[in-house]
């Protein structure tokens, strides 16, 4: 298994459902971030912070258009993601191979 | 949103002996795996302390312990959650695991559900068809459509 610090700060990251809604949406494209405030239903102020932490935790990405320096863009990065996916992945193998060793387990009583 | 792992299972046995060979007898069926440790060293042997407060360890040839989680629910012979943590995920960071000992003929259906970065409890989860063998039933929920939808737009990651 690789090292978690990245996948940890994804999963804390998605632990908030805003922000949760938040990746939803940026899964259709990047999106100004007043747009994304209106579409999610939250206040600017939450808007802000649901967006920090999206960034902080490397989930998305912000642009800014070369034409307006104050328009903010939000992009969905996808390697945390993809960290994410991995873990998922393996976590269902490994207990679909934990199952099989339990069944063996008791298929060999008597 | 929910999200989960479900795998489930039939094993040829009662569900009172399957909950009994699960919890007390996991040491020995268990199947350490470097690749998926709780640590970074050789892996240990497990054992629960049985009842709901107890744990669910790992315990390395040294005598060290590990603690994967605590046991939140001990209902023998038809349920058992526990808490699951590996040593790299951070403290704020917690997963639960849910197993469930269905009587199934003369045997039992065990299913292992693995809550992610939530806690919300399942709804309820339907299982459509039945293999002898283990299947795996995916359920399409937001992280696996997103990640589905992800794989269209990048290389898988190495």
């Amino acid at each position: 298994m690789k090292p978690a610090s990245g996948l940890d700060a994804t999963l804390a990251a998605l632990a908030d459902p805003n922000r949760r809604r938040v990746v939803d949406l940026l899964r259709g494209g990047a999106r100004p971030a007043g747009d994304i405030a209106r579409a999610v239903g939250v206040p600017p102020p939450a808007m802000s912070r649901a967006l920090r932490a999206l960034k902080d935790a490397g989930l998305v990405v912000e642009h800014h258009p070369p034409h307006d320096s104050r328009l903010r863009i939000y992009e969905l990065r996808t390697g945390p993601i993809g960290e994410l996916r991995d873990w998922l992945a393996e976590t269902e193998t490994m207990w679909s191979e934990q199952l099989v060793a339990f069944r063996e387990h008791l298929a060999k009583e008597p | 949103m929910p999200s989960r792992i479900l795998v489930a299972m039939r094993v040829p046995a009662s569900p009172d002996r399957a909950f009994a060979a699960f919890t007390g007898e996991i040491g020995a069926w268990w199947r350490g795996n470097r690749l998926f440790g709780f640590t970074p060293r050789e892996p240990g042997v497990l054992s629960f302390e049985p009842g709901a407060g107890g744990r669910l360890i790992e315990t390395r040839a040294g005598g060290k312990v590990f603690e994967i989680g605590k046991v939140k629910v001990w209902e023998p012979p038809e349920r058992l959650v526990f808490g699951w943590r590996q040593a790299s995920f951070a403290p704020d960071v917690a997963t639960e695991v849910e197993i469930r000992f269905e009587p199934f003929g003369a045997e039992t259906r065990v299913t292992v559900e693995h809550r992610g970065w939530d806690a919300v409890p399942a709804d309820n989860v339907a299982l459509h068809g039945f293999p002898l063998v283990v299947f795996l039933q995916r359920h399409a929920e937001w992280w696996r459509v997103l990640l589905d939808s992800l794989k269209t737009s990048m290389p898988p990651s190495s």
